[in-house]
């Protein structure tokens, strides 16, 4: 897949999930499957997830841009059910996250490992201020950095989710996130949570357990599209 | 599994129990007045038999069965009893004095945590209750800590209490569905899962809980479980007098309750029955496991030396005729420390 550059946008169009640029990008339909029931880390999740279908959602169209300076994906799926709001203690929000290498080598299927990090960019449908910055070296090991760097906007209409995910290509951080450079390549992964089947942590739907490879196009001089 | 040093328990006699709530409101005004923390109750008194708060919590699984995790169920607000919000704009300061009256706001509550809940059974001359009163149980095993995928729960390796970090916690809420006792709340402003923290800051200054030191009815022992001079060994292992809560939850709870002892029951001539209880055994037994029906043994035993004038060291510590010897050696008055921190 590739992330096509366009010049010039600002990153308040780029965030716009509805915004025309979107039409051209050029999405990739990216089929998804539930975490396996054996990879739920505590016994408790085990057994109470047993009986039920992990990942509810099947599939997402993906589309990627860049400015030079940002890079951002628009997801788009269907879910029949709006769940932006956690107004009660059984209600869980719907999110969508990408996944990037910090370094080569980190490890998708655990979400990284020691040393081996996994940089996530998450949106979640109640946040107030979406996007969230997260870094993961294993299974439950995630920690949400401050402050946030990653944009997100989400609109839902008519049973389908448009969420766009966004964040510098390159930022300042100690921490082992992804630094990205147009002309050169990385691997992204997919996850969706479905908040109406109660979807949240490791329940969750994802494009596979092996990086899908990202093209961030080259930005050209002169500030033409490529 | 990792075990903690020592741990801290309780022991609840429910003979004493009035069920007056001043443990609730001790807790209430002590912790949870916090925006989002509205509808929490750390500590909540029952009648029983009923279904308790929240409603029908017995029947919403977790734990453990042979050491296996057990399904279980969310609870929701209106289960737990939500905090209703009234009118009182309206009633005080709207000038309808006289006509308008404080009722709940928005969609009509249909339970609470204090007042549907207060059954009780049996049928005239033989209608019976007793009080339960319960805060988390700091389980030995607890189902919570092992549920969290994220370690955001710990058992302190000093005292063996269970707290939630609140910065680890992502709010996915499998703890609360783990909890067999459903003692566990979902803070909705700060997203994340709060319960009792056997007022672990008064304890670190030698102080007993809010709910013990309050209580009026001098129903709570408060200690570590292996002081071996203080009344939490003296009844749960040396005289076996104080059982947990459904042992057959399989978490191994630290609050311990003496069990209630009833009056006998009037047979159809309007006699007392001393042979039958007017709480039944069975229904005991549901409760706080077969061993109940020797501490009851035990307990009237006792009594009955007592009674005859004979010393018994147990009903003397159930009477706790010195209030300070409840905790433990947590007996400091929280009025000489200077408490920082809001």
């Amino acid at each position: 897949m590739k992330a096509r550059y366009v010049a010039g946008a600002q990153l308040e169009l780029l965030l716009d999930p509805d915004a025309a640029l979107w039409s051209s990008a050029g999405s990739e339909h990216l089929k998804l499957e539930g975490t396996p029931l054996g990879m739920q880390p505590t016994d408790a999740i085990r057994s109470s997830w047993a009986d039920k279908k992990i990942g509810a959602v099947a599939g997402v169209d993906v589309e990627a841009l860049h400015d030079g300076r940002h890079l951002a994906f628009r997801l788009e799926w269907s879910d029949p059910t709006e769940n932006r709001a956690v107004d009660d203690n059984d209600r869980f929000a719907d999110a969508a996250a990408i996944a990037l290498p910090s370094q080569e080598g980190s490890p998708l299927v655990t979400m990284g490992a020691p040393g081996l990090a996994v940089n996530a960019w998450y949106w979640r449908a109640d946040d107030e201020d979406p996007g969230r910055e997260v870094v993961s070296e294993g299974l439950g090991t995630t920690r949400t950095l401050d402050p946030p760097t990653v944009k997100c906007r989400g609109s839902w209409r008519a049973g389908r989710w448009r969420v766009v995910i966004a964040r510098e290509l390159r930022v300042e951080s100690a921490e082992p996130v992804a630094q990205l450079t147009p002309g050169e390549a990385t691997g992204f992964g997919i996850a969706i949570w479905d908040g109406g089947s109660s979807e949240r942590a490791g329940l969750k739907a994802v494009s596979g357990f092996q990086w899908e490879i990202l093209e961030i196009g080259a930005a050209k001089k002169g500030g033409e599209q490529a | 599994m990792t075990k903690s040093d020592r741990q801290l328990a309780m022991v609840l006699d429910l003979n004493k129990c009035i069920g007056c709530h001043t443990c609730s409101i001790a807790c209430k005004r002590l912790w949870t007045r916090d925006e989002g923390m509205e509808y929490m109750w750390w500590n909540t008194v029952n009648t029983q038999p009923g279904r308790g708060t929240p409603r029908d919590w017995q029947e919403m699984g977790g734990g453990f069965r042979d050491g296996q995790a057990l399904p279980g169920k969310l609870p929701t607000r209106g289960e737990f009893g939500d905090a209703w919000k009234f009118n009182h704009e309206e009633v005080f300061y709207g000038g309808k004095g006289e006509k308008a009256h404080l009722k709940p706001q928005g969609k009509d509550p249909h339970w609470g945590p204090n007042w549907d809940e207060d059954q009780g059974g049996g049928e005239y001359p033989n209608a019976y209750y007793f009080y339960l009163p319960r805060i988390c149980n700091h389980c030995t095993h607890p189902a919570c800590l092992e549920a969290c995928p994220r370690k955001a729960i710990e058992k302190r390796q000093q005292d063996g209490i269970v707290v939630i970090n609140e910065d680890r916690c992502r709010g996915y809420r499998f703890c609360m569905e783990a909890c067999p006792y459903k003692k566990i709340y979902f803070n909705h402003a700060e997203k994340v899962s709060q319960k009792c923290i056997f007022c672990f800051p008064r304890i670190e200054q030698g102080v007993a809980n809010a709910c013990a030191r309050q209580c009026p009815g001098r129903v709570r022992f408060v200690g570590y479980r292996d002081d071996q001079a203080a009344p939490i060994y003296k009844l749960v292992d040396k005289w076996k007098v104080a059982l947990p809560l459904h042992p057959d939850y399989g978490t191994e709870p630290n609050v311990f309750y003496v069990p209630p002892i009833a009056p006998p029951s009037f047979d159809e001539n309007g006699d007392l029955d001393p042979s039958k209880p007017r709480i039944p055994d069975e229904y005991l037994v549901s409760l706080f496991g077969p061993e109940v029906l020797e501490v009851l043994e035990v307990l009237k035993a006792e009594m009955a030396k007592k009674r005859e004038g004979a010393e018994s060291e147990l009903m003397d510590l159930l009477i706790a005729y010195k209030w300070k010897e409840m905790f433990g050696g947590f007996d400091r008055d929280p009025a000489t420390i200077e408490w920082t921190g809001s």
